[in-house]
């Protein structure tokens, strides 16, 4: 039924009678008479249930239709069992089965941290140390360690992720920081003929990771340490992407989270000195400066503020190269810049270098 | 009469004139010095259709013209971009494609004759020790591990559902996969340690093939080129610096027969647009790894072996995989050798080999292509006995089931 209220309906049988139509609008040709008036039709008069007490009312709800003579039925509220999903409401936060009384703050890929690499270290307990751990500096000067022409392999890597590996005149970030950082790997993973146990890694895309339930995989997991993560920032626009002291801050923390899980896997839950520590490495870029980082967990026991300290090593901002030109500077009819990197640093590719060869030479 | 001359030298300006002819012809006389007697020295002009007329022989100069410009290009980068700047009609065909019979039209378009089984293996050389035997057992394991990572292992934010499972785990596995066999197998071979690893980065091909009648417009009734461009984007691929060896000479003689098809490729159906004409590999012109070794393809939800048997299209099956091999792997043994320098007026003088695997995650196929020819234009293609030959297996499966 179109007007289901009983308003409305008396409404449009006033209208009918007054000669107008069912939409309210005069019939063809007629010409109505009566006062044009804009007075409002009274309001009918409420439905009222009647409770007198020491009597049973009679009503008609067991007739299941309207009846003059009998009072009016009050129904039990009705309970439907299943609601559509547009129309749920939530439970107030404190009747959530999972309700916990301490509030816990959870830290995602996209979170920025004011305060930086401050923040992050007093949220792990942790202690900064500038440069990296002369160990890996040592695998990073060894020149046994080093790929034949790695310079002009690096500088082919470069161009290949800046220039050529798509049809448009100047690829954007969001296409060539994953580039560069896979093939960056791929040309540390030609060394599998050096070092056979390079081999037995394999790599994990987009996994999700939570330090609360102890987990990263699954038991059973044939590759179950971790052993570098690889934050990539590629978002076109500057604001979207992180400023290099926040992507030191992630890294530290995620870096922190990693080794936190792996360290409940073996140890278990209970916080305390580790005698063996965990260590987890961390390469964050935006396809030109890398920050590198190991971190190394001493202990789980983060409550107090005094005792054993994790350690945590940091390279900042190290260059590949200062600017890349995809199409040649031409002042005055002459090439001022050729296509190409400036400003190229080898340094930086060695140290990435030694990163992943660490543990495995 | 000289006069006019040097009036219509400074009107042509450079390029061919009529008269540069007639000027090498005087000045060869200065050249060879005792020999002057023997040949006889042009007094007049050659004569030669003209340039500008409404003839077959004036269109004909003009082409001539056209790909005198391709020859003389310094750059292949000039070269490419002189054949693929204008814009006309063309097919846009498309490698994994649900229409009926695929592959033995994209055989017609592409001159292929597909055998099946692998290529013959090479002769083995007397002077090289033989190879070290291969460890299909940790091959296996790291297959196995990749399998069972992606889909098992690994933690993700949602639970993955159906219709978005092989874009979510399929497609990982095969990077996985790819990226551990590579890394395994450059023990064996060398060139695939300094190889580069593309993830889904385009390949594009145009070419010509055949002739056709304008049906309507202000062209009509005069013979225009079948124009085709493929825009191909593979799983993964695999590039490298030297090229593969050949797998049977340039010009051998396959016995089996191309398809020919007696309709318009309209019929397949395969429609016209008109767009950038591009030819890519992967990387531009300037990248030293120019070769292809191996492509990987993975075939959409929409191709899948459930869904072809519910629409009662099982002989399809095959059909697919193959379309799809003969066409991307023709597109990307085209695209190198164009970025040889080759073209259709300037045939191949070496075969050009890679390797393609189409899969939908379970089921594999294994493709060889060998490239022996670019003349696939109706002028090129009049003498011309060579074919490309497409090698190709049956479908794999994995032995087991996933639990």
């Amino acid at each position: 039924m179109a007007l289901a209220s009983r308003s409305a309906r008396l409404a449009l049988a006033r209208l009918g009678r007054l000669g107008l139509g069912s939409c309210g609008a005069p019939r063809r040709g007629a010409y109505e008479w009566g006062v044009r008036s804009t007075r409002k039709p009274e309001p009918p008069p409420p439905d009222r249930v009647y409770e007198i007490p020491g009597l049973e009312p009679i009503t008609y709800a067991g007739k299941m239709h309207f009846m003059p003579g009998l009072a009016r039925p009050v129904f039990p509220p009705w309970d439907p069992d299943w609601t559509p999903p547009k129309f749920r409401r939530l439970p107030p936060l404190h009747e959530h089965p999972l309700y916990k009384d301490q509030a816990c703050y959870v830290f995602h890929q996209r979170c920025r941290l004011l305060e930086g690499v401050k923040q992050a270290l007093w949220l792990t307990k942790t202690k900064l140390i500038e440069g990296l751990p002369e160990k890996v500096l040592s695998l990073a000067d060894d020149p046994r360690n080093h790929i034949e022409n790695q310079d002009e392999c690096v500088l082919n890597v470069i161009f290949h992720a800046r220039l050529w590996h798509s049809t448009e005149d100047i690829p954007k970030r969001e296409t060539y920081c994953p580039v560069i950082v896979d093939s960056l790997i791929q040309l540390c993973k030609s060394q599998i003929l050096k070092h056979p146990s390079l081999a037995r890694r394999i790599c994990a895309q987009n996994n999700m990771l939570s330090t609360t339930w102890n987990r990263g995989f699954r038991e059973g997991y044939p590759y179950p340490y971790p052993h570098t993560l690889y934050l990539l920032e590629s978002a076109n626009l500057r604001p979207h992407r992180f400023q290099p002291d926040q992507l030191r801050a992630k890294m530290i923390l995620f870096a922190f989270g990693n080794a936190l899980a792996q360290a409940r896997l073996l140890y278990g839950n209970d916080t305390k000195v580790l005698e063996q520590p965990v260590v987890v490495q961390s390469v964050g870029t935006d396809g030109r400066v890398f920050q590198f980082l190991v971190l190394q967990l001493n202990t789980t026991d983060l409550a107090s503020d005094e005792g054993v300290k994790n350690l945590v090593w940091i390279d900042s901002d190290q260059l590949l190269y200062e600017h890349f030109w995809c199409l040649p500077v031409v002042r005055r009819k002459a090439v001022v810049e050729p296509v190409g990197p400036t400003g190229f640093q080898p340094e930086t590719f060695r140290k990435f270098l030694a990163l992943y060869l660490h543990g495995a030479v | 009469m000289a006069a006019a001359r040097c009036w219509r030298l400074v009107l042509r300006g450079s390029g061919l004139s009529l008269h540069t002819a007639a000027e090498a012809a005087v000045k060869a006389p200065e050249v060879t010095g005792p020999d002057v007697a023997a040949a006889p020295v042009a007094r007049y002009p050659p004569v030669v259709a003209s340039l500008t007329a409404d003839s077959k022989a004036a269109r004909q100069r003009r082409v001539e013209r056209w790909q005198a410009t391709v020859h003389a290009a310094k750059s292949v980068d000039e070269k490419l971009r002189i054949l693929t700047k204008m814009q006309f009609m063309k097919y846009v065909v498309y490698p994994q494609t649900f229409a009926l019979n695929a592959d033995r039209w994209y055989q017609s378009f592409t001159k292929t004759v597909f055998l099946s089984g692998l290529p013959p293996p090479p002769p083995a050389r007397p002077d090289t020790e033989p190879a070290p035997a291969l460890d299909v057992v940790a091959l296996r394991d790291a297959a196995c591990d990749c399998l069972l990572q992606e889909h098992f292992f690994l933690r993700r934010k949602k639970r993955v559902p159906l219709y978005l499972e092989h874009e979510a785990i399929t497609s990982p596995f095969l990077d996985q996969l790819v990226a551990s066999l590579t890394g395994l197998l450059s023990a064996r071979n060398p060139a695939l340690a300094n190889a580069a690893l593309d993830c889904k980065r385009p390949v594009h091909f145009y070419w010509l093939r055949g002739e056709e009648i304008i049906s309507h417009g202000h062209r009509k009734g005069r013979v225009d080129a079948l124009r085709y461009q493929i825009n191909d984007k593979p799983h993964n691929q695999i590039r490298i610096s030297k090229q593969l060896p050949e797998f049977v000479p340039l010009d051998y003689s396959v016995p089996v027969e191309i398809p020919v098809m007696n309709c318009k490729p309209d019929k397949l159906p395969l429609f016209k647009r008109q767009y950038e004409n591009t030819i890519f590999i992967g990387t531009k012109t300037a990248d030293p790894h120019c070769y292809g070794h191996t492509q990987f393809h993975l075939l959409p939800d929409k191709l899948k072996r459930e869904r072809l048997l519910k629409q009662n299209c099982a002989d399809q099956i095959e059909v697919v995989f193959r379309a799809n091999a003969i066409a991307s792997l023709f597109a990307w043994t085209g695209a190198q050798a164009m970025y040889q320098g080759f073209w259709s007026e300037a045939d191949v003088t070496r075969p050009f080999v890679s390797q393609g695997v189409i899969t939908d995650g379970k089921y594999f196929s294994f493709f060889c292509y060998q490239l022996n020819t670019l003349a696939l234009t109706a002028q090129a293609d009049q003498n011309n006995p060579r074919k490309n030959i497409c090698w190709g297996t049956q479908i794999h499966t994995w032995e087991g089931t996933l639990e």
